[in-house]
């Protein structure tokens, strides 16, 4: 990855992780689109699975300070999902939008199943109405929300030429 | 790499509560503090994005409670002066609601919620607090019908209020759902009025007692009748305003309603002066302290310079005071004693005696 793929993909990082600090609490969904879940998984794709799961962690662990109580939680699904989006990155490098919109599905999905397991607040029912539910609907908009971004976003997300 | 992070996490997952809070707190005070920012405002935004659907009906009703309250206070300032009028008359009315004709265009007749249940006769006046109104028409048990003043049928035998002169009243109507205006016919070509004089009812004809006022002059308008002038009259009751009514019995008809409507402008016009008076003596009160004061300062000011005390500002020079020169004062003490006879001349013993004293 050169400088230019490098700082073009942190623009869009930064981009994302402000759309999730801004235009999420102003919809205000019950099944949330996760914009962080999103820069994530377009910064893993272009470093390394070590570098990814790093990244992962930081992110995770940052966005779990919001909520000490559940700290670490999503420091360890956001290092999965990172680390195996990173493993995965020939699949994402396919320019098909159906196919970056089912991983997207599947990493938010993913994300969710171990932060809810992990953070262990929910449990019986609601556990289950979150996962098989709420985690699904907040997936399908991320993925949509994904989608978007990447065709608004292309000339930020395009590998470099060079 | 995937071992370290993962263990790492877990690690920070097992932490206590003691050590877990630190980090986040940390973590919230600076990566986190720039975008905990946005979220608040984003948050902020989208509460005031909720509100302003019922904020915005707030105000809608707000407002529409704003705009009724200048007709509520007109009704209220009505509904008194109607109490004050049935104070006045203290017996043989009929208070009654006054509902417009059937039509918006129609100013002509009305439909009283008083019958003959309650007393309603036919030709009763119907008065308000400001005048005459009109006159029935019809009764039933219930309810009746009356005519505005604007009805062309509708006429009243009228004067002014010095009885200098007499007339017909009536409707000035160019057509029969446009009249807003009344004329005076008929008072006597040697009479002349002047603008703003009251015309009252006379009392002539046995259905208006005497002393309802029914408008003021304005001006003179000519017309074909040479041998007597007619006045345009603007009417003290205008049908639009009519709300609540009272609806004169025969018998207080009869006995007359003198001093009901002139006692209640008399009260108006003396309240009036009573408050100009006041006003006029507060002006001159203020205006003195003022002048007062000036000079005041002026001397002031010349004694700390060490000059000659400058005149006032109203102009008014003081003239040098003459040496007093030896005169005789056996006159002068007369004459200040004839000009002051009344604060002197007291009964001696009215001053030394105390009261409860016995003389």
């Amino acid at each position: 990855m050169n400088w230019g793929s490098f700082f073009r993909g942190l623009i869009s990082f930064i981009i994302l992780v402000v759309l999730h600090y801004t235009l999420r609490p102003l919809l205000g969904w019950r099944a949330p689109i996760d914009f962080m879940l999103i820069a994530v998984l377009l910064l893993s794709i272009r470093v390394r699975p070590g570098a990814a799961a790093i990244i992962g962690f930081i992110v995770g662990l940052i966005s779990d300070s919001l909520t000490p109580d559940s700290l670490g939680a999503a420091a360890i699904a956001m290092t999965l999902v990172a680390y195996t989006a990173s493993w995965l990155k020939a699949v994402f490098f396919a320019d098909n939008l159906a196919l970056n919109a089912f991983f997207f599905f599947v990493g938010k999905w993913m994300f969710d199943i171990v932060y809810f397991v992990g953070e262990q607040r929910l449990d019986g029912v609601q556990l289950v109405q979150q996962i098989f539910l709420w985690s699904p609907l907040s997936a399908a908009a991320t993925a949509v929300a994904g989608v978007l971004l990447i065709v608004m976003m292309r000339p930020l997300l395009e590998p470099s030429q060079a | 790499m995937l071992a370290v992070c993962v263990a790492l996490a877990l690690i920070t997952r097992l932490l206590p509560v003691s050590l877990r809070t630190p980090i986040s707190s940390g973590l919230r005070r600076t990566v986190l503090a720039p975008l905990v920012m946005l979220q608040e405002r984003s948050e902020l935004s989208r509460r005031a994005l909720l509100l302003s659907g019922p904020t915005t009906q707030m105000r809608d009703s707000v407002t529409m409670r704003a705009l009724t309250v200048a007709s509520l206070e007109a009704e209220n300032d009505r509904l008194r002066q109607v109490i004050g009028l049935g104070s006045r008359l203290k017996w043989g009315f009929v208070p009654a609601e006054a509902l417009h004709g059937r039509s918006v265009r129609d100013v002509t007749t009305l439909t009283l919620t008083a019958g003959s249940n309650a007393g309603v006769e036919r030709m009763s006046p119907v008065v308000s607090a400001e005048g005459l109104v009109g006159v029935v028409e019809n009764v039933d048990p219930t309810m009746s019908q009356g005519l505005f003043w604007t009805h062309p049928d509708f006429r009243v035998s009228a004067m002014t209020e010095d009885a200098s002169a007499f007339g017909i009243v009536q409707a000035h109507a160019p057509s029969a759902t446009s009249a807003y205006m009344m004329e005076l016919r008929g008072v006597p070509f040697r009479t002349n009025l002047a603008a703003g004089a009251l015309v009252i009812s006379s009392g002539l004809g046995g259905v208006w007692p005497r002393g309802i006022p029914i408008g003021r002059i304005v001006q003179e308008i000519k017309t074909a009748e040479a041998w007597a002038r007619t006045y345009l009259v603007r009417p003290a009751v205008f049908p639009a305003d009519v709300t609540t009514v009272m609806i004169l019995k025969p018998d207080r008809g009869a006995k007359g309603v003198d001093n009901v409507w002139t006692s209640a402008a008399g009260i108006t016009a003396a309240t009036n002066r009573i408050i100009g008076a006041g006003d006029s003596l507060a002006r001159t009160a203020a205006l003195a302290e003022a002048a007062a004061r000036r000079a005041s300062v002026s001397a002031d000011s010349a004694r700390a310079v060490g000059g000659v005390v400058p005149p006032p500002a109203g102009g008014i020079i003081q003239a040098p005071r003459p040496r007093p020169r030896p005169v005789d004062t056996t006159n002068t003490q007369q004459q200040q004693q004839s000009d002051t006879a009344r604060v002197l001349q007291v009964p001696e013993d009215s001053v030394t005696t105390r009261p409860g004293a016995v003389r």
